[in-house]
């Protein structure tokens, strides 16, 4: 068991690495308790004030964010999760694009 | 044009409500709201630190018992629940101040105030309710309970910086008031950084709501 929850971290240590190693990029994030106009403008707000962050859009239907990078900048996962949570809200998942 | 927004915004200062979602904004965001209704008219302006905390200042003018109250509140997140298609909210919400009365007796008696209660909400893309209570001490004048119930239905569902549309329902209950339950059909508007609402209550009064968010 031990030794699965080893694997398991390490796995997403290093696919934290991968994702900061690709700026410029594209990042979706689920959010859970997106259901209105003030939240989407909360996580809007929150992420405007990134240096990182060129804009965002906001998927009330899907709930997703899609976070769009300055050009040679990135964003780990830790800090996504850290600005969503900050604004009030839960991440289910976050995806890296091109 | 200009004559009208003056007319419509004056109108909003000089009246007041109790139910409202959302007392807390995002970390660094102000919000104005003007609550207006027969019982009352308020101003509150709050700002949050974080996603679980506002303060801010409020007043408050009750025409009845020609009461005034300044008061700094406190509003606190005390649970959130997120989930995938809603969320609920638990709020705590305080103040402290002062109030004058002139009413009967009361000579512009002023005393300290003190009002505290809580705060419920859930809500997906299309239904809504709520629920929230005051209890309201102000020394040597006056003590008051109140508390307020909506349910809300979004008649069709926009996308972020679509203008929204709700049609709601709000029930009052305040024991020591000659009207001691008030029924309001309201419909809300909301686009953008700003949420209108709109009523009329079963005793013939108008209820304006206007909040926004910056």
């Amino acid at each position: 068991m031990n030794k699965l929850l080893s694997t398991v971290a390490i796995l997403i240590a290093l696919s934290a690495t991968a994702h900061a190693a690709h700026p410029g990029g594209t990042i979706y994030a689920g959010v859970n308790g997106l259901v209105c106009d003030f939240c989407a403008r909360a996580l809007e707000k929150t992420f405007g004030k990134e240096e990182a962050v060129e804009f965002i859009n906001v998927d009330l239907d899907e709930k997703i964010i899609t976070i769009h990078l300055n050009e040679g900048q990135s964003l780990d996962n830790k800090t996504v999760l850290q600005l969503i949570t900050d604004a009030g809200y839960d991440v289910r998942d976050i995806r890296y694009g091109e | 044009m200009r004559l009208l927004l003056l007319a419509i915004v004056g109108f909003g200062l000089m009246q007041t409500s109790f139910v409202i979602a959302r007392p807390v904004s995002y970390p660094g965001g102000w919000t104005l709201m003007t609550m207006n209704d027969g019982d009352k008219n308020s101003v509150h302006v709050h700002y949050s630190p974080t996603a679980k905390t506002s303060i801010g200042y409020k007043f408050e003018y009750w025409p009845d018992k020609e009461l005034n109250l300044h008061a700094l509140q406190i509003n606190k997140l005390l649970k959130r629940w997120n989930k995938t298609e809603s969320q609920a909210n638990f709020y705590i919400k305080s103040g402290v101040g002062v109030a004058y009365s002139d009413l009967g007796l009361f000579d512009n008696e002023s005393g300290a105030s003190a009002f505290t209660g809580i705060a419920v909400d859930w809500e997906d893309r299309r239904r809504f309710i709520s629920y929230e209570n005051r209890f309201t001490d102000i020394d040597g004048i006056d003590d008051f309970f109140q508390q307020s119930a909506r349910v809300g239905w979004a008649p069709y569902q926009g996308d972020y910086g679509d203008l929204h549309t709700w049609l709601m329902l709000q029930i009052e209950h305040m024991p020591e008031a000659t009207d001691e339950h008030t029924v309001t059909p309201l419909v809300r508007f909301f686009k953008d950084v700003h949420l209108l609402e709109f009523g009329v209550n079963n005793h013939n009064k108008v209820l304006f709501n206007y909040i926004f968010r910056y």
